[in-house]
């Protein structure tokens, strides 16, 4: 009786603002996009509702084929290299003196970022460019499949594993030093110190790092944009390109859309997996 | 010893493409050659080639467009969110939870989910191609990422903080404006810079959104001149504009670096 007055009677208009630019602008785009994703639609003429002729199509169409396959390579080889080399760096200089020193040059690449980081690679990696040069072969890193894709996830890797290694720093420096102590007194060290005490201490942050890498590897776009725009023809595209391609350049919004749908259940799906397996 | 070793090594491979960039940049724009890529350069011409980019590129306005999504959408973002989570936490909105659910949500949508309705909506709103259809997207965008952390920030303020000013007669939205919003500061500074960083660096947005180059953002563009012009752009011209359009993030960062590690703790908690 006397809490409604302190609380104010205009709580709602307090929260429409919020609710109303998330409800328009991310929710309600993301339910058109579920619906258009079932129809035929070139952006002009109304939708046609189409059933499952696009998801249909998905299943046999070469581009998205490959395209799928480009993605994996791009989430294995994240893992791999900025995550498990990010790992490596950190590992290796986060209780020696000066660490921090050895981390800057890893550091420094993190500043350029999207199409900056294109700006740097192109003339390194054109036919004639830099690479070519420096390993004496005549290759254009940028024409074939699957060379294109693994060329730009090493200059991903470039660009990110200082951020990786940045966090995986910090976990390592915040792990207690007791269960450490305890093991190198009982004579573990190096690799048995590592496998079996430092790095279940670091699991939950491992666990973090991991996620956010494979939710955004599966994403990849800006870089394969600004690099190949997903050629020459198709052959570097990602899922994230494919839709991009699918939309904006090949005018259907319904194929496109249903690209969308199914990278968001691919990346839902990889998360609900990961987190299910993470929490056990 | 072998530590050490393994990681110089990785740290000259590291810099070798560092070196690359800074150098070149900084070379007069006519004598890139790739043959000697690696000479130190005569002149330091970093500042001039970068002028040719503003200029030959048409940079200047997508600069100055950029620079202002990234200073209002994060503001607004940070100011509507921070007034949502003050509702749901300090005036216990009723199902608060769920309207804080709801907003959040806003975050597990990947940009690819949106970018057909917001194309086709804004082009029959007339908002495509225009600054305000920028500041409203990129807006959206922040607010739930800024409600999260504000919801957060106030559970941990005391609740008497408020009651105290309400009986001194200050209404809600003062109780806010003067007491809750400056008391976060730190918490809106750490998600002002997240969000800033994430603006300033988007492409799928400006590429999906915009076309001309008073409104197009400043990496959009920047991807325009790699496809389009890089063949006839001289190599120091692209990679000066590349260097210096990533200046302000890191600088932001650096400058703000101890407040952002402060906010975001107290954002968790």
């Amino acid at each position: 009786m006397t809490r409604a007055p302190i609380l104010g009677r205009f709580r709602h208009g307090y929260v429409a603002p919020a609710a109303l630019l998330v409800a328009g602008l991310l929710y309600a785009p993301f339910v058109w996009t579920a619906y258009l994703s079932l129809t035929r639609y070139d952006g002009l003429a109304p939708p046609e509702w189409a059933g499952l002729a696009n998801f249909a199509k998905l299943f046999d169409d070469p581009v998205l084929l490959s395209s799928a396959g480009n993605t994996l390579i791009w989430v294995v080889g994240t893992m791999a290299l900025p995550v498990g080399l990010g790992l490596l760096v950190a590992v290796l200089s986060y209780d020696i003196r000066g660490g921090a020193w050895y981390r800057v040059p890893f550091m420094l690449p993190y500043a350029l970022s999207g199409a900056g980081l294109a700006m740097v690679w192109s003339p390194v990696l054109s036919h004639g460019g830099v690479a070519n040069l420096l390993l004496g072969v005549d290759t254009a890193f940028l024409q074939k499949a699957p060379h294109n894709t693994i060329a730009m996830l090493l200059v991903w890797t470039w660009q990110q594993l200082g951020v990786n290694t940045l966090l995986f720093v910090v976990g390592l420096q915040s792990i207690p030093k007791g269960p450490i102590e305890a093991a190198r007194l009982d004579g573990a060290s190096g690799w048995r110190l590592f496998r079996h005490v430092i790095w279940p201490l670091m699991r939950p942050l491992t666990a973090v790092v991991v996620g956010l890498a494979l939710v955004a590897s599966l994403k990849t776009f800006d870089i394969v944009w600004v690099l190949t725009q997903g050629g020459p023809g198709r052959n570097s595209e990602t899922l994230a390109v494919t839709m991009y391609k699918e939309t904006f350049v090949a005018g259907d919004y319904g194929y496109g859309s249903t690209v969308a749908v199914a990278l968001t259940v691919v990346a839902g799906l990889a998360s609900y997996l990961y987190l299910k397996r993470q929490v056990r | 010893m072998i530590r050490r070793a393994v990681l110089v090594v990785l740290g000259l491979i590291w810099l070798g493409p560092t070196y690359l960039l800074i150098v070149n940049a900084s070379r007069p724009a006519e004598s890139y050659d790739p043959a000697r890529a690696w000479a130190p350069p005569g002149d330091f011409a970093l500042l001039d080639n970068f002028a040719r980019a503003l200029e030959g590129a048409d940079l200047g306005p997508s600069l100055a467009s950029t620079a202002l999504y990234s200073v209002v959408s994060p503001a607004l973002g940070v100011l509507i969110g921070a007034l949502a989570g003050y509702t749901i936490v300090v005036l216990r909105l009723r199902h608060g939870f769920w309207w804080f659910l709801l907003l959040f949500g806003g975050t597990v949508f990947p940009s690819q989910m949106l970018l057909v309705p917001l194309f086709v909506g804004y082009s029959d709103a007339g908002l495509y191609d225009s600054r305000l259809g920028m500041i409203l997207i990129y807006t959206a965008i922040n607010v739930p990422l800024a409600a999260f952390v504000l919801r957060n920030f106030y559970s941990g303020v005391a609740f008497s903080i408020f009651e105290a000013a309400r009986m001194d007669g200050a209404s809600t939205w003062r109780v806010f404006w003067r007491i809750y919003l400056p008391l976060a500061t730190s918490a809106l500074a750490a998600v002002f810079i997240l969000e800033f960083t994430f603006i300033w660096n988007d492409l799928i947005f400006g590429l999906t959104l915009t076309q001309t180059a008073e409104v197009r953002p400043v990496m959009t563009a920047l991807a325009g001149l790699m496809t389009d012009v890089y063949a006839g752009t001289p190599v120091p011209v692209g990679l000066a504009a590349g260097l210096v359009v990533s200046l302000p993030t890191v600088v932001l960062f650096l400058a703000t670096q101890r407040l952002f590690a402060r906010g975001l703790s107290l954002g968790s908690v």
